[in-house]
């Protein structure tokens, strides 16, 4: 037989059968629904442009230079160093990713994010991402004639810190804000509004072990003045883009400790002698610093992969900042602690400097609601996927059970 | 960086159309069969595809291709894909490897038919009491005058039962001397001497063990030169592996055996999905609303698109592990009928879910287990050579 049989009762296979079937695929290749079937790919190119390599480079060498784990362990316990914030402000790292039109520099989502690897490489005790991701909310509100109560130039800078509550839409009163230490003003949703919190002092810092200057912010404090920003139909777009973004470049924070911690623990276990051989050599040591290696690199992908999308596509597979979050969050909660065990002993001293970044793994990861919220989030897939599957079910003679 | 969507050009869309309808008129899906990396499309759908120069589409045509670029090779694994059709029958490993070793007796009368996919192959690695480690093999090549004799055995010589060639590796030198002894043929499969016998498999499906009795072939099929066979077979292991996946930037950076796993994978959650969608709880509200059903199906979904981010050699390792977890997460989410097969009374999804949970382990474990993976991943590390 030469070609294709077509008659049906030579169909070269078993089973039920079905007429047609409708493929959507959650990396590059789908199939659409409706009228003609037909295929759709998407392209799949993580690759950086030489500019995104040089903003990479300076950004090691800044923060290898002015960051080191003396600088980390020395703005503890608040995990703030003002020497290095005015380093970051004076390089214009805080106006990257602000578009031209809010004064920063155009740079998008993607440049956060790499932005984000090497905060966390470096542990930076400062709150470079909050800061960016509540001048980004605050831009697209000032793009669409919202007054807001805060001096826009100083924000700019970063003479005023400001920061924002990502667990709020699903909290009522206190919430613990990420960088609450440090800011001024925080950005929250409230139901069917948007609003802004300020102080005109620091709020105290929630003491947490891994130094992270997270605090308690209430509406109910006096201290703490709420306006209104945004009220009504398009609060739940602005909040839910802010959200997104705030899940990436948190995201990315943790892959560059990911990154850090794997390569502490490799270069550990490859001088460390055991047995008379090189820890390293047990496959039991070896594989586990392989399953580190993964971890940090398909948080990587996944996170540039939301972070580009989220730019430039914000309506197709919305749940990916959801994913990157929970993927470099389960990712960095293991892999940190695996690191920590590599180094036996020595791994759970304070002094270690791997301990350092298991300390900083939870308190960057969790402030923001923890992983079950991301996975809430991931949901919008499921109802996504659930829907194409009612569609084809009713397009075909489906087995039913 | 860029994962927007290709706009077809009208020549791609017309190539895509007649694909389609090439399967939709001959071609009936089957959703019960759900390990479709695992499988060969039928010899029928191979030779239609054969004709066109749909194998191996990348070749040129006068090579027995049809000088198709990614787009194209994406659409047929899509088409293939959505008509729950199994793979195209590729020699893609072993085409460079013949066209850089093969004799010129093998270039003339058998690379053509393997280029253009008329013709079939089936590795030949693996025996009783050697698996991972492969330089162990026993199976012996005597020279005699312009002739080799071999005898041996050979396991999981998967599609053996069905394959033209079996792409041989065989002992020319003492076994002390490990790999420096190795010699890679090509076998015909029906050459007298050579018999496959099925070793069936969880979820059903069979690999073979071979027999190679006095089998008796020319110095054409050799391979490369005589105890270079481990070199000669280390760039289709290392392909297989997924090691350096080349893109354009269309198809999945996870390696064909991560890819396919992944598809696997998410057909899997498809039936789950089925499942939770078919079924109501107490309170009148749908499986899909509830909870505990949705937090598993999330994860399993965010195991997905991390499989999908896991590049080159990680792509295998990655994504056979989740399709495991996952098929026992999904099964227990639809206990007890989870693990009900397709047909029997009360079944679900087609059985997928079941059969999905049995296949699963051999996903860890053919073309190189997940530890060989790991010790591969860990020399790229830098790591130094196990103890």
């Amino acid at each position: 037989m030469n070609d294709l049989p077509t008659d049906g009762a030579e169909r070269p296979s078993c089973g039920e059968w079905f007429n047609a079937v409708v493929h959507t695929a959650a990396c590059a290749r789908r199939t659409t629904l409706g009228g003609e079937l037909t295929t759709i790919l998407r392209r799949n190119d993580y690759t950086l442009t030489d500019e995104q390599d040089q903003l990479v480079a300076m950004l090691r060498e800044l923060f290898t230079e002015h960051s080191p784990v003396e600088v980390v362990r020395a703005a503890e316990p608040l995990g703030f160093d003002p020497q290095l914030w005015g380093t970051v402000q004076r390089n214009g790292l805080l106006t990257i990713s602000i578009p031209e039109s809010a004064g920063g520099d155009g740079g998008g989502l993607v440049e956060l994010a790499l932005t984000g690897f090497e905060v966390g490489r470096a542990a930076a005790p400062v709150p470079l991402l909050d800061h960016v991701v509540t001048m980004r909310a605050l831009a697209r509100l000032k793009a669409d004639g919202v007054a807001l109560p805060i001096d826009w130039e100083s924000a700019l800078a970063g003479d005023t810190i400001v920061s924002l509550a990502p667990i709020s839409s699903w909290e009522l009163g206190a919430e613990l804000v990420p960088s609450g230490a440090v800011a001024r003003a925080v950005l929250a949703r409230r139901g069917d509004a948007l609003v802004l919190m300020t102080r005109g002092t620091n709020a105290p810092q929630a003491p947490n072990d891994g130094c992270a200057p997270v605090a308690w912010w209430s509406p109910d404090d006096a201290e703490v003045q709420t306006i209104t920003l945004l009220e009504g139909a398009s609060v739940a777009e602005h909040w839910d883009l802010t959200h997104r973004e705030w899940r990436i470049a948190t995201a990315a924070s943790l892959v560059g400790i990911l990154a850090i911690s794997g390569e502490i623990a490799r270069a550990y276990a490859v001088e460390r002698q055991a047995f008379g051989v090189r820890i390293a050599q047990f496959q039991a040591i070896s594989h586990d610093l392989v399953d580190m290696h993964m971890d940090e690199l398909t948080s990587r992908n996944v996170t540039l992969k939301a972070a580009w999308l989220t730019e430039h596509e914000p309506d197709f597979r919305p749940e990916l900042a959801a994913m990157a979050m929970a993927q470099a969050t389960r990712s960095v909660l293991r892999s940190t602690a695996a690191a920590v065990h590599v180094h036996g002993g020595m791994g759970i001293t304070l002094e270690a400097d791997v301990s350092l970044f298991y300390r900083k793994a939870s308190a960057w990861s969790l402030v923001g609601g923890g992983m079950r919220r991301d996975l809430e989030e991931i949901g919008r897939a499921i109802d996504r996927r659930a829907a194409e599957r009612a569609q084809w079910h009713q397009n075909n003679e489906l087995v039913k059970r | 960086m860029d994962f927007s969507q290709v706009e077809l050009t009208a020549e791609q869309q017309a190539f895509e159309k007649e694909i389609r309808d090439l399967l939709a008129t001959s071609w009936t899906p089957n959703y019960a069969q759900i390990a479709l990396d695992h499988d060969r499309s039928p010899r029928e759908v191979r030779l239609a595809m054969a004709k066109r120069g749909w194998v191996h589409p990348e070749l040129a045509p006068e090579q027995g291709g049809a000088g198709l670029g990614e787009i194209e090779q994406e659409i047929i694994t899509s088409l293939f894909e959505e008509f729950y059709m199994a793979g195209n029958a590729s020699n893609a490993l072993l085409i460079p490897t013949l066209e850089q070793h093969g004799s010129a007796w093998l270039k003339e009368h058998v690379l053509p038919g393997i280029r253009t996919g008329e013709l079939t192959t089936c590795l030949g690695y693996s025996e009783p009491d050697n698996g991972s480690d492969i330089a162990a093999a026993k199976t012996r090549a005597v020279q005699d005058g312009d002739v080799w004799v071999i005898n041996g055995q050979k396991m999981w010589t998967t599609w053996g039962n069905e394959s033209d060639y079996v792409f041989l590796l065989a002992r020319t030198g003492p076994i002390e001397d490990k790999h420096r002894t190795l010699t890679m043929f090509l076998v015909p499969m029906d050459a007298p001497g050579v018999q496959a016998t099925p070793v069936w498999i969880l979820g059903g499906g069979h690999t073979n063990v071979t027999f190679y009795t006095d089998v008796t072939i020319s110095d054409n099929y050799r391979i490369g030169p005589v105890n270079e066979g481990w070199s000669v077979m280390s760039t289709p292991l290392a392909t297989e592996h997924g090691a350096g996946v080349v893109t354009e930037g269309v198809v999945p950076i996870n390696g064909s055996m991560g890819a396919g796993f992944s598809r696997t994978f998410e057909k899997l959650i498809d039936g789950a999905i089925d499942w939770a969608a078919s079924r109501t709880s107490p309170d009148g509200r749908s499986r899909l609303e509830d909870p505990l059903v949705r937090i598993a199906l999330a994860e399993a979904m965010l195991d997905l698109e991390v499989c999908w981010n896991a590049e080159g050699e990680l792509g295998k390792p990655m994504a056979a592990e989740a399709l495991a977890t996952n098929a026992d997460r999904l099964a227990d989410m639809a206990a007890p009928e989870g693990i009900l097969a397709f047909g029997v009374d009360g079944s679900i999804a087609a059985g997928i879910i079941a059969s999905e949970r049995q296949h699963a382990p051999g996903s860890a474990i053919y073309g190189g287990t997940t530890e060989i993976y790991r010790n591969n991943l860990a020399r790229r590390l830098g790591l130094p050579r196990p103890y």
